[in-house]
């Protein structure tokens, strides 16, 4: 079942090694918000520049929702990259065709849910493994994203669409919005419903929630489902963000959204997948990747500084969860 | 149901997998010239492009062409060669790609006997023939039009893909030009990420929007291809930033289409694909002919398109 770090409760260093565990990588966040503020006051730290950051990881954040979702249950989902490529091509083609936008949305949402299934069967109930299962699948998506295509953008899209990727409700970016609703539905989903607890219990220990009676297999089928359909929501915005749809648009979110999920892990939730740890570690990697661009960083050395990154978040979860 | 799953997924697999053998009637054996073309970039609009209208060549000439991509794997497409080379294809035909980056993949062909002809790639030992656009000359006429729009002088940012030889040339032509011009001054080269190269180009572009805020603090944007323009362009578009200019180069329809309807895409330059394309196939026919070539390395201009 669900862990917590309640065996460490004796003597200040413990105290501090616990609060350290919880709010770390919180506090890694600030520093380097507090650090690109510092360097560049006039142009990191304006709320132009946060509007932006936001609205760049919006659609890494929805994907990662559901990839987090999956690794609640100690599974994998490597294809995300690819689920959401082939959503915004399946998207684009349905609105260059003719199709109005509202039934679009639907048919590809729709189609997001219908790959998440296809994901559930080859790894919950045929008992493929996930690492592989998930490639072999998102090798097929990417083949069918360029079959659809021919390997062209597509482009020509309503004028009305741009309003999901490049609008506003209010002053807050629309693909924000959505962002925090996906995030919302996670967490209600993995933190007060059965289902979540369940999805918990399966990550602790599979054969243990087995023998307790729970349909490990439905369970982990609908982690998949809803992995396919966020991914499904973040290939649409994207494809409205950049008014155009490419077969591999998508495709860094394959590790990014993986990275997301570990850099979340460390916080919150002791080596556990969660909702917010998620949005944490996304913004973790937008403020890293924004901030490295507003000082002047070479791509390649901000390439560095991004994995060196990430291998500490993973230390350090791993740390967490030994101790947990 | 876990084990009807487990019998009923190999064989819906198998069937999917047999499907389109059988729709393309794999059983009727033929003798045809088998050309394989091996990519790293299919997914780039220009490679398919290009490879898609070679593929229509070739088919006219009566030959088998088989298209492998490799999705930016450079070391699978040096196995994708050797299985071409133990495959006995009569030539394979690189689709872009660094050539050095396969020298394992092409000394396998040389010493099979099967040539390798370069399509947009780079020229080097164990590649037969190149036909390329001028890279050197594409930059430089993208840099030029970027000139003739922002005058000559200005901040100018460089958006560029050092892996790729064809990028990295054009790169090479368009500091060269810039140089020539005092007034101009290269404030940033970025490397844009592949894959992912319209939104990578997005992000960076806001960023670059935040960090230059001052209104002619940046006066242009050079990309390497049209894909990072386009990326470039959207978030000019949203910012309000409409003094800066961008340029492209490929052609590609996408680039075509903003820059007829806004002014801040300001120019492409076109590659005759059908050019390279028809040039290619007429030379690997002559080949197969046993006709010995004029040049190893053709080189097609490019033309502005604004």
């Amino acid at each position: 079942m669900r862990t917590n770090s309640g065996g460490l409760d004796s003597g200040p260093s413990l105290d501090l090694q616990r609060f350290l565990k919880t709010w770390g990588t919180l506090l890694g966040f600030v520093f380097l918000v507090v650090l690109f503020s510092l360097l560049r006051p006039d142009a990191f730290a304006q709320i132009r520049n946060l509007r932006n950051l936001v609205e760049q990881v919006a659609t890494l954040a929805i994907a990662s929702a559901g990839v987090g979702m999956v690794m609640v249950t100690g599974d994998f989902d490597l294809s995300v990259g690819a689920v959401a490529s082939l959503s915004g091509v399946i998207l684009a083609s349905l609105l260059v065709s003719g199709v109005g936008i509202a039934p679009a949305i639907l048919l590809t949402v729709l189609a997001g849910a219908a790959i998440g299934a296809v994901n559930g069967l080859i790894i919950a109930y045929a008992g493929v493994s996930p690492f592989i299962g998930t490639l072999a699948a998102m090798t097929s998506y990417t083949g069918l994203a360029l079959f659809i295509t021919r390997g062209t953008t597509v482009f020509g899209l309503p004028a009305a669409f741009r309003w999901i990727g490049q609008g506003r409700v209010g002053p807050i970016p629309t693909p924000v919005v959505i962002m925090v609703g996906v995030v919302l539905a996670t967490w209600i989903l993995l933190d007060y419903t059965t289902f979540g607890q369940r999805l918990y219990a399966i990550g602790g220990n599979r054969q243990a929630a087995y023998l307790a009676g729970i349909n490990t297999s439905r369970a982990r089928f609908f982690a998949y489902v809803y992995s396919g359909v966020t991914a499904s929501i973040s290939g649409i915005v994207l494809t409205s963000r950049l008014f155009s749809a490419h077969p591999q648009a998508a495709a860094p979110f394959m590790l990014n959204a993986a990275a997301a999920v570990f850099l979340g892990m460390t916080a919150f939730r002791d080596g556990q997948p969660n909702a917010f740890g998620t949005v944490l570690g996304v913004l973790i990697m937008g403020v890293l990747s924004n901030g490295l661009n507003i000082v002047g960083v070479d791509t390649y050395i901000q390439s560095v500084l991004t994995g060196a990154i990430l291998i500490l978040a993973v230390l350090l979860s791993g740390l967490s969860q030994r101790s947990a | 149901m876990k084990g009807a799953v487990r019998i009923a997924l190999p064989l819906m697999v198998l069937a999917a997998a047999g499907l389109p053998l059988w729709a393309g009637g794999a059983s009727e054996p033929e003798e045809r010239v088998e050309i394989a073309v091996v990519t790293p970039y299919m997914a780039s609009a220009t490679t398919a492009q290009v490879i898609n209208q070679f593929q229509e060549y070739g088919e006219e000439n009566g030959w088998n062409i088989r298209i492998s991509d490799t999705a930016g794997d450079f070391g699978l497409l040096v196995t994708r060669i050797q299985d071409m080379v133990s495959q006995q294809v009569d030539a394979i035909v690189l689709g872009m790609g660094d050539p050095q980056q396969m020298s394992a993949g092409l000394s396998a062909a040389e010493e099979a006997g099967v040539p390798v002809f370069g399509l947009d790639a780079g020229f080097t030992d164990g590649v037969y023939l190149n036909v390329t656009s001028d890279n050197h000359d594409l930059g430089r006429q993208a840099a030029e039009a970027l000139i003739d729009v922002i005058g000559e002088e200005g901040p100018v940012v460089m958006f560029t893909h050092d892996p790729h030889p064809g990028v990295r040339a054009r790169a090479e032509g368009a500091r060269e030009l810039f140089a020539e011009y005092p007034g101009i001054e290269i404030v940033r080269e970025i490397h844009i990420e592949v894959p992912g190269p319209v939104d990578f180009a997005r992000s960076v572009t806001e960023d670059l929007l935040t960090s230059f805020s001052a209104a002619g603090s940046i006066a242009g944007i050079w990309a390497g291809w049209d894909e990072p323009a386009y990326g470039a362009t959207q978030a000019i578009q949203r910012d309000g930033r409409d003094e800066i200019r961008v340029v492209g180069v490929d052609g590609t329809d996408f680039a075509k289409q903003e820059i007829d309807s806004a002014p801040i895409f300001t120019a492409t330059i076109e590659q005759d694909f059908d050019g390279m394309a028809r040039l290619l196939s007429n030379l690997v026919r002559d080949y197969l002919a046993g006709e010995t070539v004029e040049s190893r390395e053709y080189q097609i201009p490019g033309t502005v398109y604004r």
